[in-house]
């Protein structure tokens, strides 16, 4: 037998060379990537969900845990957050300032909103801090003093920034009072 | 040494090179190795159904909690953001300054021969302190001395609650006025005082109101 292989021998051999790159080719490409593909896929998945699910047994705990942790803070700040009514608060503070005052036996008390800003703290992004402005034209010093130790224990989300206190020329036992508050008000 | 003649030589040469057919051959070992490829792809093929439906199962595991794990977050979250918000509202809620026990401090200091026509006062910026100023007219033999008085009364009285009190004179002048006080004739000066000070461990408790009415 000759060793030499003929020309017609070497193309069949190239033709099944081809065939078998195609074939290799075909089945990892088509076939067992695709599947290797899924398989890692849902391994994946697997293992993310059983993580997850690990997770959510302490989660569960956690939010147990805070809920009674935080028992004390969540009824303070709902009581916070009654201080103040609903609706838009330059409907309702002025009034509610002027019938306060006016139970301390202080007439014509006067709230006029000078502005209204957000605050930088991401803690109270919810809240705004309301800026007032409270004219008392007439009132008796102890009066007011009382007056204002009474509002400062009532509204504790309420403080005085800026006070003026003036006697009367006409009147020397009387004097007008001028107050500037800030109040915290949670936006609705 | 027998002789052997092979008569079909052409046709046995003819048999060899047909089963000797690269060709043949070729496909015959692509057939084989296909099966074996197609073998191992079907253990493949059932390892991952066998992991596609450990999935399903995790799957159905987590769409049974799921929902209760989302609203613990979601509780969780809001439950973090209300300690966060009480805790910086308490924090500013005591670090107000109450002005009523320091208008009781003032109205303490006030002697029947002063007498104080204005009152300004602010918290500075950021809580820094208290800024106030008090004007007004005090009268006696030496009407200076009286509102020194009053001064030093004042430093006394708040340097009781607060830090770092500061009274000073921004303007002392004499009136030409004179005033009659018990029955007696007295000249007046007119006085405005400064007072800074830093307020203290806040009084958050309660504040009193004033006990006396100032003279005024």
């Amino acid at each position: 037998m000759s060793t030499n292989l003929k020309k017609d021998q070497i193309k069949k051999i190239s033709l099944s060379a081809m065939g078998f790159v195609v074939l290799v080719y075909v089945y990892f490409s088509f076939f067992l990537g695709p599947l290797n593909h899924s398989r890692d896929t849902m391994v994946k998945a697997i293992q993310d969900k059983q993580a997850k699910l690990d997770s959510s047994k302490d989660e569960m705990s956690k939010a147990a845990t805070l809920e009674h942790q935080a028992k004390a803070a969540t009824i303070r700040f709902a009581a916070l957050k009654a201080l103040n009514a609903e609706g838009a608060p330059i409907a309702w503070f002025p009034p509610r300032i002027k019938v306060f005052f006016a139970n301390e036996q202080i007439d014509k008390a006067v709230a006029r909103l000078e502005n209204s800003t957000t605050f930088k703290e991401p803690e109270l992004a919810s809240w705004m801090r309301y800026n007032w402005m409270i004219d008392i034209p007439q009132a008796d010093y102890s009066a007011v003093g009382k007056a204002i130790a009474d509002l400062e224990n009532a509204e504790p989300l309420l403080s005085i920034t800026k006070i003026t206190i003036h006697s009367q020329a006409e009147q020397g036992e009387f004097q007008t009072v001028d107050l500037v508050a800030t109040n915290f008000i949670q936006k609705k | 040494m027998a002789l052997h003649l092979n008569l079909l030589h052409e046709e046995i040469l003819e048999q060899r090179q047909r089963q000797r057919d690269p060709l043949k051959i070729g496909i015959m070992v692509l057939i084989a190795l296909g099966g074996l490829l197609f073998l191992y792809y079907m253990f493949n093929a059932y390892r991952t159904l066998e992991i596609k439906t450990r999935l399903s199962a995790i799957e159905r595991d987590w769409a049974k909690v799921e929902p209760q794990v989302t609203a613990a977050q979601k509780r969780s979250a809001e439950l973090t953001e209300i300690i966060k918000t009480t805790r910086v509202l308490d924090e500013y809620i005591e670090k107000r300054f109450f002005w009523a026990p320091f208008l009781q401090k003032v109205a303490h200091c006030v002697a029947p021969n002063t007498q104080l026509n204005n009152i300004d006062g602010s918290v500075l910026d950021e809580n820094k302190g208290i800024n106030v100023s008090i004007e007004g007219v005090a009268a006696g033999r030496e009407p200076r001395a009286a509102a020194e008085d009053l001064r030093q009364m004042l430093v006394e009285q708040l340097g009781k609650v607060y830090r770092d009190v500061k009274v000073e004179f921004k303007g002392l002048e004499d009136l030409d006025t004179i005033v009659n006080v018990g029955g007696s004739n007295m000249a007046m000066a007119h006085y405005v005082l400064i007072v800074t000070f830093n307020p203290s461990t806040p009084t958050a408790a309660g504040t009193p109101a004033p006990a006396r009415p100032s003279k005024r």
